[in-house]
């Protein structure tokens, strides 16, 4: 026997309107979780490139600081190089413009080369050939110049120079 | 009649009634609660979040563009660097390099008549380099086997400087030399500032 016009429907224990309510909540709270993990994964990375840029910039700053020295040290070693160069050749032109400035009658035995002195060893025919060829250039050069002579049985003269250079007082 | 119409229609509409029910009110009552939920999060985690979000990105850029002017001045020092080392490759090499007195002899043995050296001393340390002292006798036929030595010297394998006092001495035919060299070696160690 039918009691009721209607067909019966069934009845759940959530109904429809809570289930789309308890979807919506559900979105929601996903998007909210999601949001936030996006914020704070965001962050985690941001803190690392942090790190890393840290860790860049302490070893960047310890390379250039060891570069600048390294950069002193060879422009030090260039400097000192290149005067110890400069010493040579200078040296090679005074010993040049030296045998250069003796004359050929003049023949020399021994040449003693020091820092602010010259001795010179030799035999000249005459004393004025050895005072007009060869002392008065060094006389030019040095600041004082002595010499001293020794005949010798031919006639010819054994001299002994010796030419200093005063250097000024500091 | 006006007032009768009136009349009507207020008594009409005080009869609509609201019926909600008890589920609506549940439905509400969630809502409410879900929205406060909701606005505690927002302001206790999601905006302290994004604050802290944009204050590490705004730092991370401010440091990231410390650091490419970091890096550009590293390069350029690098770069300044390697040229320098490029121009004084010979230099630097000469003043690393131990002196080798057998190869000494050998490579500048052809400017003289004999060529000896004595042993190698240390003689001096000015803390930048160690200088090492040899003396040198050699027999030449004429002074420009030692103008060609001099030149040569400077483009030895070590930094080498020749000095006084220098003895030229007649032996018959041929010059009698001796005269004392510096040998220029860098200490690796030494931290130099300008």
């Amino acid at each position: 026997m039918q009691y009721s016009f209607i067909k019966p429907r069934s009845k759940g224990i959530i109904s429809p309107e809570f289930k789309l309510l308890f979807f919506f909540f559900s979105i929601t709270i996903v998007m909210l979780f999601s949001s936030y993990a996006f914020l704070k994964i965001k962050i985690l990375m941001y803190d690392n490139t942090m790190d890393d840029l840290m860790t860049k910039s302490a070893t960047l700053k310890v390379n250039i600081v060891s570069m600048h020295e390294e950069i002193t040290y060879i422009k030090l070693q260039h400097r000192h190089a290149e005067g110890i160069y400069t010493e040579n050749t200078v040296l090679k032109e005074s010993i040049h413009n030296l045998f250069d400035l003796v004359p050929q009658k003049i023949t020399l035995s021994q040449a003693l080369l020091k820092e602010d002195e010259l001795i010179l060893y030799g035999i000249t025919p005459s004393k004025e050939v050895y005072e007009f060829l060869l002392q008065a250039p060094l006389r030019s050069i040095f600041h004082r110049s002595y010499t001293s002579y020794y005949a010798m049985p031919n006639g010819w003269y054994s001299f002994v120079s010796k030419n200093y250079l005063d250097r000024p007082i500091q | 009649m006006v007032q009768f119409c009136v009349k009507k229609l207020f008594r009409q509409a005080y009869s609509v009634k609201f019926h909600i029910s008890r589920q609506m009110i549940y439905i509400l009552a969630l809502a409410v609660v879900f929205l406060i939920i909701v606005f505690i999060f927002a302001f206790v985690f999601l905006i302290p979040a994004g604050k802290e979000y944009r204050i590490s990105r705004l730092e991370t850029k401010k440091f990231s563009y410390q650091v490419d002017l970091i890096q550009n001045e590293y390069d350029k020092v690098y770069e300044n660097l390697k040229g320098l080392q490029a121009d004084n490759r010979h230099v630097i090499s000469a003043y690393k390099s131990i002196f080798n007195p057998q190869r000494f002899i050998k490579m500048y043995r052809p400017h003289f008549q004999s060529f000896t050296l004595s042993e190698l001393s240390a003689h001096s340390e000015d803390g930048k380099f160690s200088v090492y002292e040899v003396n040198t006798s050699s027999l030449i036929q004429s002074p420009q086997g030692f103008y060609d030595f001099l030149d040569g010297i400077n483009k030895s394998d070590n930094i080498i400087g020749v000095n006084f006092p220098i003895d030229f001495k007649r032996e018959g035919d041929l010059i009698k030399s001796s005269f004392t060299m510096h040998v220029y070696i860098g200490n690796p160690g030494h931290k130099i500032s300008e």
